[in-house]
């Protein structure tokens, strides 16, 4: 099975290469494009040389890091060693493991071979990276998982064999959903950056100064065309982040199985994540501008795991996107013990200045100056102004909190509205803010904050009557 | 709500005062070096103007304001099932970290903090970190034996 040390499928060399790769090409690029007219002869051939040499390093690094990665089980261990002239080795104590993230690529899927990543428990070193078996047969990750749920449950009572059957379907997002996530995600701004720095690298390449000359008849008519152009690209970039991600969320499922959740996701890619239960922290429920009115809502999970901080974010999204009245059932059927839609406490009227006032100073500091600098036209920076004093308002009227039982509930806004739901238990430590002025009219700011990957995360409210934040703090109090 | 018993040590006053002597120091150096530029180069005055507004500053908040009113704003209380403390100058917080979730207590001690027989006391939970500054050495030695024998680690929830 596995207690014998062996390497990875072969093709992980060809997955180092293109990470390998993918890292490179930005100096690569630089390399070739940027000191492309300079310097003749064998100086003219030098970026070439330089580059070709990269490309075989990469090449070679990628094959070096397959042969000398092993990986085994052995004494309730999950060893690896790796390493060329200094050998590396990570030993993982099997019940130290939090669970095991699978992941297809498109390079894995016609060889029946999957990504997994290791997550342990507790705080690991960040800057470490995290043990990560880049492509094994999916029947050997099979055995891997089953064999990690044999150990961590021999403690406890002796665990049924029937593992694959408790896997159950609770949640599949419909393909509507999907659509409206894509067409409404920022991604398309990602993509458009991109495009602008590839196009504004693919000018230097251009004979420009020949085509100049030509183009300045064209002037009156390139605005025009330029115009256009800029459209174009827009649409396109637009077109191609709502393919990306339509790709990255169809099939998005979750399931229940035997205390974790378990979420699969993608077409071409496929990601399964797998999140214990008892390791959740809380959820958090945003509502950004553009989803809001169309009555959508994104539910994440604040899970203690160990090395998910970096994309976190995407990984934990339990609800991707979902309609705000199928909230409540959906997440039901998830998390039982999360209860949404409670009436909620309000900050008082008197901190509907105060919230006002927070949104406008800086945005009125910014607009006076420029309206000094420039300033017939600067003065158009003062549409700042209403604006920031809506988004304000929009804040106090959307900052609530409830306490029901063990659970507590802090809604607050910026530009997206985020709904926090924690228990009491899991909640690491409590604030209580209050700055002099407030001190005279009784209000005050509370924070609370949860673990989330290795750090923590915060939920704060401003300006509640000074009252409401005792009652929150000897709610809080374990006395 | 009533407000943390314990202070933190008188001392601490007398420390905070040295930081700001020791911060004026360095700004009258500075007033001092822009003051034989100003003599030697004919500089206009408005730089020596505004470093020594600086030094004045940091003589009068540094020295004389802010110590006194940050070790009156100071409070902490240890009890059996959870750690208060209040502190700020224009913002007065109270932070409220239960037993349960105190990973783990450390102490530490700068040079100065080690002449004026101070320590700081630095409380973690898996997300935060609570310092209490200035505690006089004994007592912090014993806060830290304290809390780490009140704080039970739970076992299933981090």
């Amino acid at each position: 099975m596995m207690f014998e040390p062996k390497r990875l499928h072969p093709i992980s060399a060809v997955i180092n290469f293109v990470k390998g790769l993918k890292d490179a090409i930005l100096p690569l690029a630089a390399v070739l494009f940027l000191n492309s007219n300079r310097g003749e002869g064998i100086l003219g051939l030098l970026p070439y040389l330089i580059s070709g040499l990269l490309l075989a390093f990469i090449l070679i690094g990628g094959i070096v890091k397959w042969i000398r990665f092993t990986y085994w089980v052995e004494d309730g261990e999950l060893r690896m060693e790796h390493g060329l002239f200094v050998k590396k080795k990570r030993y993982i104590p099997i019940d130290r493991i939090q669970s095991l993230d699978f992941s297809e690529g498109i390079l894995h899927r016609p060889l029946q071979l999957v990504k997994v990543t290791v997550e342990t428990a507790g705080s690991s070193n960040v800057t470490e990276a995290e043990a990560e078996l880049t492509a094994i047969h999916k029947e050997e990750a099979r055995q891997l998982e089953h064999f990690i749920d044999q150990i961590k449950h021999s403690s406890g009572e002796p665990a049924g064999e029937e593992d694959q059957s408790t896997r159950q379907l609770v949640y599949k997002m419909g393909m509507k959903d999907i659509l409206v996530m894509a067409l409404t995600s920022g991604g398309a701004g990602v993509v458009i950056s991109g495009a602008l720095v590839f196009l504004s690298q693919g000018l230097e390449f251009l004979p420009v100064d020949a085509i100049y000359d030509e183009m300045i008849d064209w002037l009156q008519f390139s605005f025009l065309f330029i115009a256009v152009l800029v459209l174009l690209v827009l649409i396109i970039a637009y077109g191609i982040s709502v393919l990306l991600t339509v790709l990255r969320y169809s099939q998005f499922s979750v399931y229940l199985d035997s205390g974790d959740i378990i979420m699969t996701r993608g077409l071409l890619e496929k990601k399964q994540v797998t999140i214990p239960l008892n390791r959740i922290q809380g959820i958090r429920i945003d509502e950004n501008l553009i989803r809001e009115p169309l009555g959508y809502a994104t539910v994440t999970i604040i899970s203690a795991g160990g090395s998910l901080k970096n994309d976190s974010d995407q990984t934990l999204r339990v609800l991707p996107l979902v309609k705000r009245s199928d909230m409540q059932k959906v997440l039901k059927s998830i998390l039982k013990d999360y209860e949404l839609n409670l009436p909620l406490n309000t900050p008082p009227k008197r901190s509907k200045l105060r919230y006002i006032a927070r949104f406008i100073w800086f945005p009125a500091v910014l607009s006076s100056i420029a309206s000094a600098m420039f300033f017939p036209l600067g003065l158009l920076s003062l549409l700042l102004i209403p604006v920031f004093s809506w988004l304000g308002y929009m804040s106090y009227r959307h900052a609530g909190w409830n306490l029901k039982g063990h659970q507590l509930t802090l809604i607050r806004r910026f530009l997206v509205k985020q709904t926090y739901v924690m228990k009491k238990y899991r909640v690491q430590s409590m604030y209580k803010g209050q700055s002099i002025l407030q001190r005279r009219t009784k209000l005050a700011s509370i924070r609370a904050t949860l673990k989330s990957g290795v750090g923590g995360e915060s939920a704060r409210i401003w300006y509640l009557e000074e009252n409401d934040t005792h009652t929150l703090l000897s709610w809080y109090s374990h006395e | 709500m009533k407000v943390p018993t314990q202070r933190i040590s008188t001392r601490a006053l007398t420390l905070w005062r040295l930081y700001g002597v020791i911060q004026a120091g360095v700004a009258a150096l500075l007033v001092i070096g822009t003051g034989i530029t100003t003599y030697l180069f004919d500089w206009p005055l408005w730089p020596l103007l505004s470093v020594s507004i600086v030094l004045a500053a940091i003589i009068i908040l540094n020295i004389g304001v802010i110590p006194s009113v940050r070790w009156k704003r100071w409070r902490y209380e240890v009890r059996d099932q959870e750690i208060e403390l209040q502190y700020g100058l224009f913002i007065i917080t109270r932070t409220l970290v239960p037993m349960v979730r105190v990973q783990h207590v450390d102490t530490e001690q700068g040079p100065l903090l080690r002449k004026y027989k101070l320590a700081t006391i630095s409380i973690s939970t898996a997300a935060t970190t609570h310092k209490v500054p200035a505690l006089d050495e004994g007592e912090a030695e014993e806060l830290r034996h304290s809390i780490s024998s009140l704080a039970r680690v739970a076992e299933d929830d981090v």
